[in-house]
């Protein structure tokens, strides 16, 4: 048995259009059931064309709330990903631990944003 | 009862227009409702969503919508885009290739939507000629705009879309309007923030501001429409509730409308001409991800 998992996420999605949040839960089903049994994964994004915050957040994202920053560093490998695709990924992720990590930084980055608009528009 | 309507562009003066008409019905149920389209010299084409989002509203309230005295140059684009098919018009030829066909949703449909984009937008060829990067990252931001009512509207009367493409002016007009709780509510349910209705538009636009709950996190959709159209020189406004909110030339300005809007209207134009590569100047190592 192999300890570690290729995952394509073309073929889970079977679509290059990985844009709906319902196909990123697919994906991270996956993930979160070999992460659980402490495999290593590694996912492609080959012939992938288009991706949404939306469909990241679910199968990427959503694995900050059951996993540590360290299970996930050492476990998960993303490849196959387009400059820019990469850039969106890291917003995801980075968002996702501030989302999970502190939810009292979130309340308090809120009422911030809320006063700076004010002064703003 | 019989409404007239003027004409709509889009801008503020056109969502104005819509919810003042959807104020006239006053709510109503089982009525029979003229619309006199006599003064209506002008319908920039995406508004099809919202103003097909409002007659749908109406016939989900048992309302009978007739839309009568269409002036002949309206006629057309409103029957080239298929809106018209929805009112016992038949849909025309659209000669010249520059409609992306007015179409309405269900939340799950988001499949759905994303082969009518591909279908009607990017594999047509006479679309405009605008590079890959921008290509990449309008056909993104729609998604993007679609996902957004899907995962916040909570609607149950669906999502419409509709856009329009002007050659000669390298512009490219897109529009998603959903019939669900809109922003401001949707903020108060789940975040316990009491907003004006553009406060809390402004507030959704703002990266890490998030409704969602749970196990998904979010808060990053309108922040990217908003970063690429900043870049890309076009504009975005959003319509929810009584809020109207515009960014142009990375400069914000909001309104507040005379009458509410029944759920979210995002609707962007873009610049077709522009030619950033949209390829970013500091390579990120997938080693650094996680």
């Amino acid at each position: 048995m192999s300890n570690n998992l290729e995952v394509s996420i073309f073929e889970i999605v079977g679509s290059p259009l990985c844009v709906a949040s319902g196909d990123g839960q697919k994906v991270y089903d996956r993930l979160a059931a070999a992460l659980k049994e402490g495999r290593r994964v590694i996912v492609s994004f080959y012939n992938v064309t288009t991706l949404t915050s939306a469909f990241l957040n679910a199968a990427i994202g959503q694995l900050y709330g059951t996993f540590s920053e360290e299970q996930i560093r050492t476990l998960l490998k993303v490849q196959d990903m387009q400059a820019d695709d990469l850039a969106l990924l890291k917003r995801v992720v980075d968002t996702a631990k501030l989302y999970f990590k502190d939810p009292q930084t979130f309340k308090r980055v809120l009422r911030e944003t809320i006063e700076g608009e004010d002064s703003d528009t | 009862m019989n409404l007239s309507l003027s004409e709509i562009r889009h801008d503020q003066a056109g969502f104005e227009a819509l919810v003042c008409l959807l104020a006239q019905t006053k709510g109503g149920f089982f009525d029979d409702i003229d619309i006199n389209m006599s003064a209506t010299a002008w319908f920039d084409a995406d508004m099809c969503a919202a103003f097909g989002a409002i007659l749908y509203r109406l016939g989900e309230n048992l309302n009978t919508v007739k839309l009568k005295s269409i002036p002949p140059n309206v006629e057309g684009i409103l029957s080239k885009n298929g809106f018209l098919s929805h009112y016992g018009r038949e849909k025309i030829p659209d000669r010249w290739g520059t409609t992306i066909p007015y179409k309405r949703f269900d939340v799950k449909d988001d499949r759905y939507f994303a082969g009518y984009i591909e279908t009607e937008f990017i594999h047509r060829r006479e679309m405009p000629d605008m590079s890959s990067g921008l290509l990449k990252k309008f056909r993104e931001s729609i998604f993007e705009i679609f996902s957004n009512a899907v995962l916040h509207s909570r609607t149950t009367q669906g999502i419409f879309s509709c856009g329009q493409f002007f050659p000669k002016r390298n512009r490219l007009d897109f529009s998603v309007a959903d019939l669900g709780v809109g922003i401001r509510q949707n903020i108060q349910d789940n975040i316990g923030l009491i907003l004006t209705s553009e406060e809390a538009i402004a507030w959704a636009t703002q990266e890490r501001n998030t409704t969602k709950k749970g196990p998904i996190p979010g808060g990053l959709g309108l922040k990217l429409l908003r970063e690429f159209i900043d870049l890309n020189g076009g504009y975005i406004q959003i319509v929810s509730d009584s809020g109207y909110w515009r960014r142009a030339k990375g400069q914000t300005s909001t309104a507040l409308l005379s009458h509410p809007f029944p759920g979210t209207v995002v609707s962007i134009e873009i610049n077709t001409a522009d030619t950033q590569s949209y390829v970013l100047s500091s390579e990120l190592s997938e080693a650094d991800i996680f």
